[in-house]
Protein backbone atom coordinates (compact mmCIF):
# COMPACT_ATOMS: atom_id res chain seq x y z
CA UNK A 1 0.00 0.00 0.00
CA UNK A 2 0.85 3.66 -0.66
CA UNK A 3 1.88 5.73 2.71
CA UNK A 4 3.28 8.61 0.88
CA UNK A 5 0.49 10.45 3.25
CA UNK A 6 -0.19 9.85 6.73
CA UNK A 7 -3.75 11.32 7.16
CA UNK A 8 -3.74 10.88 10.95
CA UNK A 9 -0.74 12.75 11.51
CA UNK A 10 -1.07 16.22 9.43
CA UNK A 11 -4.03 18.70 9.47
CA UNK A 12 -4.32 18.87 5.86
CA UNK A 13 -8.06 19.00 5.17
CA UNK A 14 -7.19 17.17 2.10
CA UNK A 15 -5.09 14.52 3.94
CA UNK A 16 -7.82 11.75 3.72
CA UNK A 17 -8.35 11.86 0.38
CA UNK A 18 -4.49 12.44 -0.70
CA UNK A 19 -3.90 9.02 1.18
CA UNK A 20 -6.64 7.29 -1.56
CA UNK A 21 -5.07 9.38 -4.38
CA UNK A 22 -1.52 7.91 -3.32
CA UNK A 23 -3.37 4.31 -3.80
CA UNK A 24 -4.70 4.98 -7.15
CA UNK A 25 -1.03 6.48 -7.94
CA UNK A 26 0.06 3.37 -7.01
CA UNK A 27 -2.25 0.87 -8.94
CA UNK A 28 -1.27 3.03 -11.96
CA UNK A 29 2.64 2.72 -11.14
CA UNK A 30 1.75 -0.96 -10.97
CA UNK A 31 -0.79 -1.04 -14.16
CA UNK A 32 1.85 0.54 -16.05
CA UNK A 33 4.59 -2.00 -15.23
CA UNK A 34 1.67 -5.01 -15.89
CA UNK A 35 0.79 -4.09 -19.25
CA UNK A 36 4.71 -4.52 -20.01
CA UNK A 37 3.88 -7.97 -19.28
CA UNK A 38 0.72 -8.02 -21.48
CA UNK A 39 1.85 -6.99 -24.39
CA UNK A 40 4.56 -9.32 -24.37
CA UNK A 41 2.67 -12.05 -23.86
CA UNK A 42 0.30 -11.50 -27.03
CA UNK A 43 1.07 -11.69 -30.77
CA UNK A 44 2.40 -8.72 -32.03
CA UNK A 45 -1.24 -8.09 -34.32
CA UNK A 46 -2.75 -8.43 -30.66
CA UNK A 47 -1.05 -5.66 -28.85
CA UNK A 48 -2.43 -2.27 -29.29
CA UNK A 49 -5.16 -2.47 -26.98
CA UNK A 50 -2.49 -3.36 -24.46
CA UNK A 51 -0.36 -0.24 -24.97
CA UNK A 52 -3.36 1.73 -25.50
CA UNK A 53 -4.49 0.75 -22.17
CA UNK A 54 -0.66 0.96 -20.94
CA UNK A 55 -0.39 4.86 -21.90
CA UNK A 56 -4.08 5.38 -20.38
CA UNK A 57 -2.37 4.88 -17.19
CA UNK A 58 0.13 6.68 -17.81
CA UNK A 59 -1.49 9.70 -18.43
CA UNK A 60 -3.02 9.17 -15.02
CA UNK A 61 -0.28 8.47 -13.36
CA UNK A 62 0.90 11.60 -14.54
CA UNK A 63 -2.11 13.71 -13.43
CA UNK A 64 -2.19 12.12 -9.98
CA UNK A 65 1.47 12.68 -9.74
CA UNK A 66 0.64 16.34 -11.10
CA UNK A 67 -2.15 16.91 -8.67
CA UNK A 68 -0.92 15.70 -5.27
CA UNK A 69 2.75 17.95 -6.12
CA UNK A 70 0.28 20.71 -6.18
CA UNK A 71 -0.65 19.98 -2.98
CA UNK A 72 3.34 19.64 -1.77
CA UNK A 73 2.33 15.87 -1.26
CA UNK A 74 5.12 13.78 -2.09
CA UNK A 75 3.76 11.35 -4.76
CA UNK A 76 4.21 7.59 -4.26
CA UNK A 77 6.96 6.44 -6.61
CA UNK A 78 6.75 3.42 -8.83
CA UNK A 79 8.54 0.01 -7.34
CA UNK A 80 11.58 -1.04 -9.48
CA UNK A 81 9.71 -4.21 -10.28
CA UNK A 82 6.53 -5.99 -9.65
CA UNK A 83 6.30 -10.01 -8.90
CA UNK A 84 3.45 -11.31 -10.79
CA UNK A 85 0.01 -13.37 -9.36
CA UNK A 86 0.75 -15.68 -11.70
CA UNK A 87 2.97 -17.33 -14.72
CA UNK A 88 1.94 -14.79 -17.74
CA UNK A 89 2.80 -17.50 -20.72
CA UNK A 90 -0.44 -16.87 -23.24
CA UNK A 91 -2.55 -14.60 -24.62
CA UNK A 92 -5.40 -15.83 -22.21
CA UNK A 93 -3.14 -15.48 -19.55
CA UNK A 94 -1.84 -11.66 -20.66
CA UNK A 95 -6.00 -11.07 -20.42
CA UNK A 96 -6.34 -11.99 -17.17
CA UNK A 97 -3.14 -10.25 -16.12
CA UNK A 98 -4.93 -7.11 -17.95
CA UNK A 99 -8.31 -7.36 -15.64
CA UNK A 100 -6.64 -8.03 -12.78
CA UNK A 101 -4.95 -4.53 -13.46
CA UNK A 102 -7.74 -2.84 -13.99
CA UNK A 103 -9.73 -4.36 -11.26
CA UNK A 104 -7.05 -3.25 -9.04
CA UNK A 105 -7.44 0.35 -10.53
CA UNK A 106 -11.08 0.15 -9.99
CA UNK A 107 -10.89 -0.70 -6.29
CA UNK A 108 -8.20 2.34 -5.95
CA UNK A 109 -10.22 4.43 -7.56
CA UNK A 110 -13.71 3.17 -5.29
CA UNK A 111 -11.81 4.20 -2.33
CA UNK A 112 -11.25 7.63 -3.26
CA UNK A 113 -14.76 8.17 -4.27
CA UNK A 114 -15.59 7.06 -0.69
CA UNK A 115 -12.91 9.42 0.73
CA UNK A 116 -12.83 12.27 -1.26
CA UNK A 117 -13.60 15.73 0.15
CA UNK A 118 -13.38 17.38 -2.68
CA UNK A 119 -16.06 18.15 -5.70
CA UNK A 120 -13.14 17.82 -8.35
CA UNK A 121 -11.80 14.65 -6.83
CA UNK A 122 -14.66 12.62 -7.06
CA UNK A 123 -15.35 13.95 -10.60
CA UNK A 124 -12.19 12.47 -11.66
CA UNK A 125 -12.73 9.36 -9.82
CA UNK A 126 -15.95 8.68 -11.23
CA UNK A 127 -14.22 9.38 -14.79
CA UNK A 128 -11.68 7.73 -13.87
CA UNK A 129 -13.31 4.23 -12.34
CA UNK A 130 -15.77 4.38 -15.67
CA UNK A 131 -12.37 3.73 -17.87
CA UNK A 132 -11.03 1.46 -16.15
CA UNK A 133 -14.16 -0.88 -15.77
CA UNK A 134 -14.46 -0.12 -19.72
CA UNK A 135 -11.02 -1.97 -20.43
CA UNK A 136 -11.94 -4.31 -17.72
CA UNK A 137 -14.38 -5.19 -20.00
CA UNK A 138 -12.55 -6.04 -23.26
CA UNK A 139 -10.25 -7.95 -21.20
CA UNK A 140 -13.06 -10.25 -19.86
CA UNK A 141 -13.89 -11.50 -23.00
CA UNK A 142 -10.33 -11.91 -24.20
CA UNK A 143 -9.73 -14.09 -20.95
CA UNK A 144 -12.61 -15.84 -21.57
CA UNK A 145 -14.37 -14.51 -18.43
CA UNK A 146 -17.87 -14.22 -18.06
CA UNK A 147 -20.14 -12.09 -17.42
CA UNK A 148 -18.04 -9.85 -19.06
CA UNK A 149 -19.59 -6.54 -17.23
CA UNK A 150 -19.52 -5.98 -13.05
CA UNK A 151 -22.67 -4.69 -11.21
CA UNK A 152 -20.02 -3.19 -8.90
CA UNK A 153 -17.01 -2.62 -10.16
CA UNK A 154 -14.33 -1.87 -7.54
CA UNK A 155 -16.75 -3.10 -4.51
CA UNK A 156 -17.62 -6.30 -3.01
CA UNK A 157 -20.42 -7.62 -4.99
CA UNK A 158 -22.02 -8.52 -1.88
CA UNK B 1 8.49 -13.92 -15.16
CA UNK B 2 7.79 -15.35 -12.34
CA UNK B 3 10.66 -15.13 -10.34
CA UNK B 4 10.00 -13.33 -7.10
CA UNK B 5 10.27 -9.23 -7.43
CA UNK B 6 10.95 -6.48 -4.90
CA UNK B 7 7.01 -5.63 -4.63
CA UNK B 8 3.52 -7.74 -5.29
CA UNK B 9 1.92 -6.98 -8.07
CA UNK B 10 -1.69 -8.57 -6.73
CA UNK B 11 -0.97 -6.90 -3.66
CA UNK B 12 -0.08 -3.22 -4.58
CA UNK B 13 -3.21 -3.35 -6.82
CA UNK B 14 -5.35 -5.47 -4.23
CA UNK B 15 -6.59 -1.43 -2.86
CA UNK B 16 -8.63 -1.18 0.22
CA UNK B 17 -10.51 -4.12 2.17
CA UNK B 18 -13.10 -1.39 2.11
CA UNK B 19 -13.83 -2.88 5.55
CA UNK B 20 -14.85 0.89 6.98
CA UNK B 21 -17.87 1.19 7.69
CA UNK B 22 -19.02 4.23 5.25
CA UNK B 23 -18.61 1.51 2.11
CA UNK B 24 -20.79 -0.79 4.44
CA UNK B 25 -23.55 1.82 2.99
CA UNK B 26 -22.26 1.10 -0.84
CA UNK B 27 -22.17 -2.90 0.04
CA UNK B 28 -25.16 -3.92 2.16
CA UNK B 29 -27.70 -1.28 3.48
CA UNK B 30 -27.60 2.01 4.90
CA UNK B 31 -31.31 2.90 5.58
CA UNK B 32 -30.00 3.17 9.10
CA UNK B 33 -27.62 6.27 8.79
CA UNK B 34 -28.10 9.32 9.84
CA UNK B 35 -29.92 12.20 8.00
CA UNK B 36 -28.08 15.42 8.61
CA UNK B 37 -30.15 17.32 11.42
CA UNK B 38 -32.30 14.73 12.13
CA UNK B 39 -30.75 12.24 14.12
CA UNK B 40 -27.59 13.35 14.89
CA UNK B 41 -26.15 9.44 15.50
CA UNK B 42 -22.65 8.63 15.64
CA UNK B 43 -22.43 7.92 11.89
CA UNK B 44 -19.89 8.79 9.84
CA UNK B 45 -19.82 12.70 9.02
CA UNK B 46 -19.18 11.32 5.02
CA UNK B 47 -22.02 9.06 5.47
CA UNK B 48 -24.25 11.40 6.48
CA UNK B 49 -27.10 13.16 4.01
CA UNK B 50 -28.75 16.42 3.69
CA UNK B 51 -32.40 16.38 3.15
CA UNK B 52 -31.88 17.50 -0.40
CA UNK B 53 -29.32 14.42 -1.07
CA UNK B 54 -32.35 12.50 0.35
CA UNK B 55 -34.04 13.74 -2.91
CA UNK B 56 -31.79 13.49 -5.29
CA UNK B 57 -31.22 9.03 -4.09
CA UNK B 58 -34.98 8.66 -4.33
CA UNK B 59 -34.25 10.31 -8.19
CA UNK B 60 -30.98 7.86 -8.70
CA UNK B 61 -32.97 4.72 -7.74
CA UNK B 62 -36.25 6.05 -9.84
CA UNK B 63 -33.44 6.09 -12.74
CA UNK B 64 -32.49 2.46 -12.02
CA UNK B 65 -36.24 1.44 -11.71
CA UNK B 66 -36.63 2.80 -14.83
CA UNK B 67 -33.60 1.20 -16.40
CA UNK B 68 -34.92 -2.30 -14.69
CA UNK B 69 -38.16 -1.64 -16.52
CA UNK B 70 -36.82 -1.44 -19.70
CA UNK B 71 -34.94 -4.67 -19.97
CA UNK B 72 -38.00 -6.21 -19.09
CA UNK B 73 -39.74 -4.26 -21.83
CA UNK B 74 -36.86 -5.12 -24.51
CA UNK B 75 -36.86 -8.78 -23.28
CA UNK B 76 -40.42 -8.97 -23.90
CA UNK B 77 -40.15 -7.22 -27.70
CA UNK B 78 -37.83 -9.56 -28.91
CA UNK B 79 -37.05 -13.02 -26.61
CA UNK B 80 -33.73 -14.24 -28.29
CA UNK B 81 -32.47 -10.36 -26.56
CA UNK B 82 -33.11 -11.78 -23.53
CA UNK B 83 -31.63 -15.10 -23.80
CA UNK B 84 -28.08 -13.21 -24.14
CA UNK B 85 -28.80 -9.97 -22.11
CA UNK B 86 -30.06 -11.73 -19.06
CA UNK B 87 -27.03 -11.31 -17.04
CA UNK B 88 -27.00 -7.52 -17.42
CA UNK B 89 -30.42 -7.52 -16.58
CA UNK B 90 -29.50 -9.37 -13.35
CA UNK B 91 -26.93 -7.21 -12.59
CA UNK B 92 -29.28 -3.94 -12.86
CA UNK B 93 -31.56 -5.60 -10.52
CA UNK B 94 -28.48 -5.64 -7.85
CA UNK B 95 -27.76 -2.38 -8.34
CA UNK B 96 -31.16 -1.30 -7.75
CA UNK B 97 -31.39 -3.35 -4.83
CA UNK B 98 -28.24 -1.52 -3.46
CA UNK B 99 -29.68 1.83 -4.70
CA UNK B 100 -32.86 1.13 -2.59
CA UNK B 101 -30.67 0.03 0.36
CA UNK B 102 -28.47 3.22 0.57
CA UNK B 103 -31.90 5.38 -0.30
CA UNK B 104 -33.26 6.43 3.29
CA UNK B 105 -37.00 6.54 2.79
CA UNK B 106 -36.30 6.75 -0.81
CA UNK B 107 -37.05 3.39 -2.46
CA UNK B 108 -40.93 3.57 -1.67
CA UNK B 109 -41.18 7.57 -2.75
CA UNK B 110 -39.81 6.63 -5.78
CA UNK B 111 -41.90 3.59 -6.58
CA UNK B 112 -45.07 6.00 -6.59
CA UNK B 113 -43.21 8.69 -8.67
CA UNK B 114 -42.17 5.84 -11.13
CA UNK B 115 -45.40 4.44 -11.56
CA UNK B 116 -46.57 7.32 -13.45
CA UNK B 117 -44.66 7.04 -15.87
CA UNK B 118 -46.04 6.19 -19.48
CA UNK B 119 -43.99 2.92 -21.51
CA UNK B 120 -43.06 3.71 -24.40
CA UNK B 121 -43.83 0.82 -27.20
CA UNK B 122 -40.57 -1.29 -28.48
CA UNK B 123 -40.67 -3.46 -31.42
CA UNK B 124 -38.30 -6.41 -31.91
CA UNK B 125 -35.89 -4.51 -34.14
CA UNK B 126 -35.89 -1.34 -32.32
CA UNK B 127 -34.96 -3.68 -28.64
CA UNK B 128 -31.46 -3.63 -28.82
CA UNK B 129 -30.88 0.26 -29.50
CA UNK B 130 -33.84 1.25 -27.27
CA UNK B 131 -32.20 -0.86 -24.25
CA UNK B 132 -28.70 0.72 -24.64
CA UNK B 133 -29.80 4.18 -25.10
CA UNK B 134 -31.29 3.46 -21.49
CA UNK B 135 -28.61 1.97 -20.24
CA UNK B 136 -26.40 5.02 -21.16
CA UNK B 137 -28.85 7.63 -19.98
CA UNK B 138 -28.80 5.75 -16.37
CA UNK B 139 -25.10 5.66 -16.36
CA UNK B 140 -25.20 9.25 -16.93
CA UNK B 141 -27.58 9.75 -14.55
CA UNK B 142 -25.49 7.84 -11.83
CA UNK B 143 -22.21 9.47 -12.94
CA UNK B 144 -23.38 12.87 -12.71
CA UNK B 145 -24.86 12.53 -9.29
CA UNK B 146 -21.90 10.60 -7.70
CA UNK B 147 -19.69 14.04 -7.21
CA UNK B 148 -22.72 15.73 -5.35
CA UNK B 149 -22.58 13.19 -2.31
CA UNK B 150 -19.62 11.96 -0.42
CA UNK B 151 -18.35 8.64 1.84
CA UNK B 152 -20.08 5.59 0.66
CA UNK B 153 -23.00 6.71 -1.20
CA UNK B 154 -20.24 8.12 -3.66
CA UNK B 155 -18.92 4.65 -4.05
CA UNK B 156 -22.13 3.45 -4.97
CA UNK B 157 -23.12 5.69 -6.93
CA UNK B 158 -20.04 6.12 -9.05
CA UNK B 159 -19.56 2.01 -9.35
CA UNK B 160 -22.98 1.85 -10.84
CA UNK B 161 -22.24 4.17 -13.19
CA UNK B 162 -19.23 2.59 -14.42
CA UNK B 163 -21.20 -0.90 -14.38
CA UNK B 164 -23.26 0.90 -16.68
CA UNK B 165 -21.10 2.11 -18.73
CA UNK B 166 -19.40 -1.55 -19.56
CA UNK B 167 -23.07 -2.72 -20.10
CA UNK B 168 -23.28 -0.19 -22.48
CA UNK B 169 -20.36 -1.19 -24.30
CA UNK B 170 -22.02 -4.90 -24.72
CA UNK B 171 -24.72 -4.02 -26.56
CA UNK B 172 -22.80 -1.56 -28.76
Amino acid sequence: MADGSDASSTSSPTAVEDAALQEALAAAHTAVWGYGVVGAALPVEARDPAYADEQAHRDLRDQLAGLLASRRVDPVAAEAAYALPFPVHSATDAATLAVTLEEGASRAWTWVLDQATERSTRELGVTALTAAEQRAVGWRAAAGKAPVTSAFPGLPET
Amino acid sequence: MSDPLPASLAGAVSGRPFTRRSLLVAALAGTALAVTGCTGSSGDEADAVTPAQVDQLAAQVQVQEALVAAFDRAFAAAPELASTAAPLADQARAQLDRLRAAAPGGAARSSAAGSSTEAPVVDAAGARAYLRAQVAAAADAHATACPDFSGGRAALLGSIAAGLRGQDGQLA
